[in-house]
């Protein structure tokens, strides 16, 4: 094995990655002067330091923030619901005739596929096409909340036998 | 900071300690429990949420983001897979960088959907910063707009690694996971974006 020196962008970024850090800890903890990295070129310099004072994070309103924590506590509670009762037994039939947010949703439904794994979205093109999920096929109008549970009732603890939290 | 998480474990008759994630606890609660998402949900609220609305620089559509990221993580939560290392420092979480893999993805199908670039909406997101700060605010904003529309005129993974270590304050082994680059390609990125940053404020009157 032979050791590969790092080229010259990498130790520029390596001295800007250890700026950084210096930058968000002084601003954490509201020191009033800028950390000083003789190395650095004083153009990153400002631009990082400008960035870092002047970035803030946003909160979303509280009218917004309690209606999803009542959305997600309903897909919650069909969750916990649907392994007893069944998906057809659910309060208005099957997924698919779930309510859509009456609030309505800019972004379109959420297909089932795309829950398989949405972190890993190219997991998701060698599932083969179509899918049929509770005796309905899949349809567009399938709003998020169903999809939702049909994603937990794929995926959830003890099918397959695996563990899904594992140690490190 | 939050504080490390570790756990003697026993593999092969040997006990050790490894590195926690340190949302583990939340977690199984809710993967017993669905209804117990609700604490991992406010707890990243405002994180999910902001990354949101700096990449889309809409009130409207952050909200709409979000409300699918976490719609998402909650029915694929049983998928989720723990890999906190102890090169991810100290509190690390990994479910952290899964739920902005899964905010990642969402935000860049609005992005393309809109099939423009987000300018008017980092200007917008900067006109947030420093709210207090009256005397110097004119200024301070126009400054503020400058740069994050600098940040806005970047390629994607560059903007998006500069809202992660600015906004969120994330390590760049987080970013890394959420990208789903190395961290020295992420490094690379953070410094690219800042010199282009740099140049174009200079560029400017």
């Amino acid at each position: 094995m032979t050791f590969q020196p790092p080229e010259t962008g990498e130790i520029d970024a390596l001295v800007t990655d250890g700026y950084l850090d210096s930058l968000l800890a002084a601003r954490e903890r509201r020191a009033l002067d800028s950390p000083s990295v003789v190395e650095l070129d004083p153009d990153v310099r400002l631009a990082a330091a400008r960035l870092a004072e002047t970035a803030a994070r946003v909160h979303p309103s509280f009218r917004f923030e309690e209606r999803l924590a009542v959305r997600l506590a309903d897909a919650a509670r069909r969750m916990t619901l649907a392994p007893a009762v069944g998906l057809e037994d659910l309060p208005g039939g099957s997924i698919s005739t779930i309510e859509p947010d009456p609030a309505g949703s800019a972004l379109g439904p959420v297909g089932p596929l795309d829950l398989l794994d949405p972190a890993r979205p190219e997991e998701i093109a060698g599932i083969p096409r179509p899918l049929i999920i509770g005796g309905t096929l899949a349809s567009a109008a399938l709003s998020i909340a169903g999809a939702a549970l049909v994603a937990w009732r794929l995926n959830r603890p003890g099918r397959g036998g695996t563990e899904r939290v594992r140690l490190a | 900071m939050a504080r490390a998480v570790f756990r003697k474990v026993s593999a092969d008759g040997e006990r050790r300690l490894v590195h926690l994630d340190r949302d583990r606890p939340l977690v199984e609660a809710a993967l017993r429990e669905p209804a117990r998402f609700d604490a991992l949900y406010r707890k990243y609220l405002a994180q999910v949420y902001s990354y949101a609305f700096y990449e889309l620089g809409d009130h409207h559509d952050a909200e709409d983001a979000t409300e699918r990221t976490f719609l998402l993580a909650l029915g694929a939560l049983p998928r989720f897979e723990e890999r906190a290392r102890p090169a991810d420092g100290e509190g690390a979480s990994t479910f952290r960088v899964w739920l902005f893999q899964i905010a990642r993805n969402v935000v860049a199908n609005v992005r393309r959907s809109r099939r423009r670039r987000p300018e008017a909406p980092l200007e917008a997101a900067a006109l947030v910063a420093s709210p207090l700060d009256v005397e110097s605010r004119a200024t301070h904003r126009l400054e503020a707009a400058e740069a994050w529309a600098a940040v806005g005129r970047l390629p994607d993974d560059r903007r998006r690694a500069l809202v992660l270590r600015f906004v969120e304050e994330m390590s760049t082994a987080e970013i890394a996971g959420i990208l789903g680059r190395s961290e020295g390609a992420v490094r690379v990125l953070i410094h690219r974006g800042l010199r282009a940053v740099a140049r174009d404020l200079d560029r400017r009157p």
